[in-house]
């Protein structure tokens, strides 16, 4: 299988005032396509900055950061939007629905930037909807939804443009076990079924007995990656 | 949905807030467009006069009247052309409130000294100078108050007080002039004599005196030798061009242009303040979600160029309403024949300008916004959702 993100000794710091705190140090990680990792982790270990680089929100100071093909290390802000357009779908802990769309409209956002008819946009959308269980949602509001179908529709919006990587930051975080679950058992048959890449971080082990490989990240390190489970 | 519907979102967010400033612009912008819309009337007024007309009046004061003795001495003197005393008076049509102005005047006199300005046909002018009680109106006059050529109408006169004790006079109307702008044609013009035998008090009197000249370039020598003649009289004169008379009539209320203009001044710099501290509150409180559209694969630009379109649909929109309702209002605030004042327009120049301010207010407001919006780093704005 080819790696869908392969990173060669990536190294992050960030300025706190006159200081320069490594959070990342000459880590290597490969993902191979159609994986399920886990990210596990103290706070503070760098499991989302490691997330953020590969989503290309934020930049390596070192190293080689290839995703889905892609440098990213070496493309322009212009092109990096782009490209996260059409291969990542974001799953956050907060939902970040845009509370004055309704969940229809609200999973049709990444298909604004592409040449989709106004038509099929919106079909596009409903199909996202109905694969997370939430066809008959459509006309509500975030308000008017349970955190759990909040959280299945912005997996739909992370969906809806048949992204090459989905990246789920602690998404069952806000969420109570029954929710967590369903959301869990999505992430997963989407993993099987439609064969999408996912990385995951969580501080949760039962979260993590979902994904196909488990990682820890401790100290801007990657440590044993020996552990590949069976999903439960 | 379209990208559209985001902007349109945004300005959803919070209605009351949103309704609240797009009723200030709105308001602004009114204000804009009605006082620059006066502004221009002002300057147009004084612009109309003509130059190369006199204008004689009491040197004393502008309520002094003259005496028609006077008129003889101007016409002898070298350059002008015609003269005609004017009786300047004001009179009321059915109701107190709706007055008009009413000069008595050799009417044919008048009517060749400003015969570039004020048109009528011959056989009216003619027909006036034949019937004692004849009168011409101005056609913004005539539409005003319904009146047409054969009509005799009935005027209350409180400023002139005749033999019997009352203040009414009849007219009839024998002709209806036109003016060069055609907003001031206001003035109910009459046959000196008859209104002069009517009255008891200032008889043999006029307001003022309107002089044609031979020569436009000497309307400044010729004026001089007018109050030259009269200096040494109890009627001493001062003689202006028609254009001075306006200006200095102006000036009497201060420099108007500044005044107005320093009000709409103050009013836009108040406007931006609202505007770009609304743009603000709003951008603030929309930043984890600028950043999630960033990181769904909106550029910089894209986010950068959503807050500017909203504040310039914002400002924009307000501005077109508070504008077209100058327009619309500004005609009935000053259409007051009265006072000899035309209804009062907002120029085209006026709207573009108000337009071009509302570009400018919105621009002020949303470009550090949307410089802001497009340095956000994702990362750490979601992370402090």
């Amino acid at each position: 299988m080819a790696a869908m993100v392969s990173l060669r000794k990536v190294s992050k710091r960030y300025r706190r005032g006159a200081q320069s705190v490594p959070v990342l140090e000459s880590l290597d990680l490969e993902v191979e396509a159609g994986e399920f990792l886990a990210l596990m982790g103290p706070s503070g270990s760098g499991k989302t900055t490691l997330l953020n680089l590969l989503g290309g929100l934020s930049r390596a100071d070192q190293g080689e950061v290839r995703v889905a093909g892609a440098r990213l290390d070496q493309l322009s802000p212009r092109a990096l939007a782009r490209w996260r357009a059409r291969h990542i779908g974001f799953v956050f802990q907060f939902y970040n629905l845009l509370p004055v769309f309704n969940a229809q409209r609200n999973v049709e956002l990444p298909l604004l930037l592409t040449k989709l008819s106004r038509e099929q946009r919106r079909h596009n959308a409903q199909a996202a909807l109905a694969l997370v269980g939430l066809a008959d949602r459509g006309a509500h509001r975030p308000s008017e939804l349970s955190g759990g179908q909040q959280q299945r529709v912005a997996i739909a919006r992370a969906l809806v443009a048949d992204p090459s990587l989905l990246i789920c930051d602690e998404p069952t975080g806000d969420l109570d076990r029954a929710s967590a679950d369903q959301v869990l058992d999505l992430l997963r048959r989407l993993n099987r079924e439609q064969n999408k890449t996912i990385v995951m971080v969580t501080h949760d082990p039962r979260a993590a007995a979902y994904a196909s490989r488990r990682l820890n990240v401790d100290k801007g390190q990657l440590g044993d990656d020996a552990t590949t489970v069976a999903a439960t | 949905m379209t990208r559209a519907d985001l902007v349109w979102a945004a300005l959803r967010r919070r209605p009351a807030r949103t309704a609240l400033t797009s009723l200030s612009i709105v308001t602004a912008f009114f204000l804009f467009g009605v006082i620059e819309g006066v502004n221009v009337g002002i300057a147009t007024m004084a612009g109309a006069a003509n130059p190369h007309h006199l204008l004689v009046s009491s040197r004393l004061s502008m309520g002094t009247p003259l005496p028609v003795a006077q008129l003889q001495r101007i016409a002898a003197i070298s350059g002008v052309d015609g003269v005609a005393g004017l009786a300047m008076l004001m009179g009321s049509y059915r109701d107190p409130r709706n007055v008009m102005p009413v000069v008595g005047v050799d009417i044919a006199a008048l009517f060749r000294i400003y015969e570039t300005q004020m048109m009528a046909p011959p056989e009216q002018l003619a027909a006036a100078a034949h019937l004692r009680t004849g009168a011409i109106v101005g056609r913004m006059l005539a539409e005003h108050q319904g009146w047409k050529v054969g009509d005799r109408v009935p005027i209350q006169m409180p400023g002139l007080r005749k033999a019997d004790g009352s203040s009414d006079m009849s007219f009839d109307i024998v002709g209806i002039y036109d003016r060069d702008q055609p907003d001031t044609a206001t003035w109910l013009v009459a046959n000196y004599d008859y209104i002069n035998e009517s009255r008891l008090q200032n008889r043999d009197s006029v307001s003022q005196i309107a002089v044609g000249v031979t020569d436009p370039a000497r309307t400044a020598q010729i004026a001089q030798a007018i109050d030259d003649a009269f200096a040494n009289s109890s009627n001493q004169t001062l003689t202006q061009t028609e254009k001075d008379f306006v200006d200095s009539l102006l000036r009497q209320v201060g420099d108007i242009a500044f005044v107005l203009d320093a009000i709409v001044g103050a009013v836009l710099f108040t406007l931006l303040f609202l505007t770009a501290n609304t743009m603000a509150q709003s951008v603030r409180e929309r930043i984890p979600e600028l950043a999630l559209l960033k990181s769904l694969g909106f550029s910089d630009a894209a986010v950068a160029g959503l807050i500017v379109i909203e504040a310039l649909l914002l400002c924009g929109a307000a501005a077109m309403l508070g504008l077209t309702a100058a327009v619309a209002v500004l005609p009935l605030m000053t259409n007051r024949p009265a006072l000899g004042i035309g209804a009062m327009h907002v120029p085209h120049a006026v709207f573009a300008a108000g337009a071009l301010a509302a570009i400018l207010v919105a621009l002020v407001s949303a470009l550090p916004l949307a410089g802001k919006a497009r340095r956000l780093d994702i990362a750490s704005a979601l992370s402090h959702r």
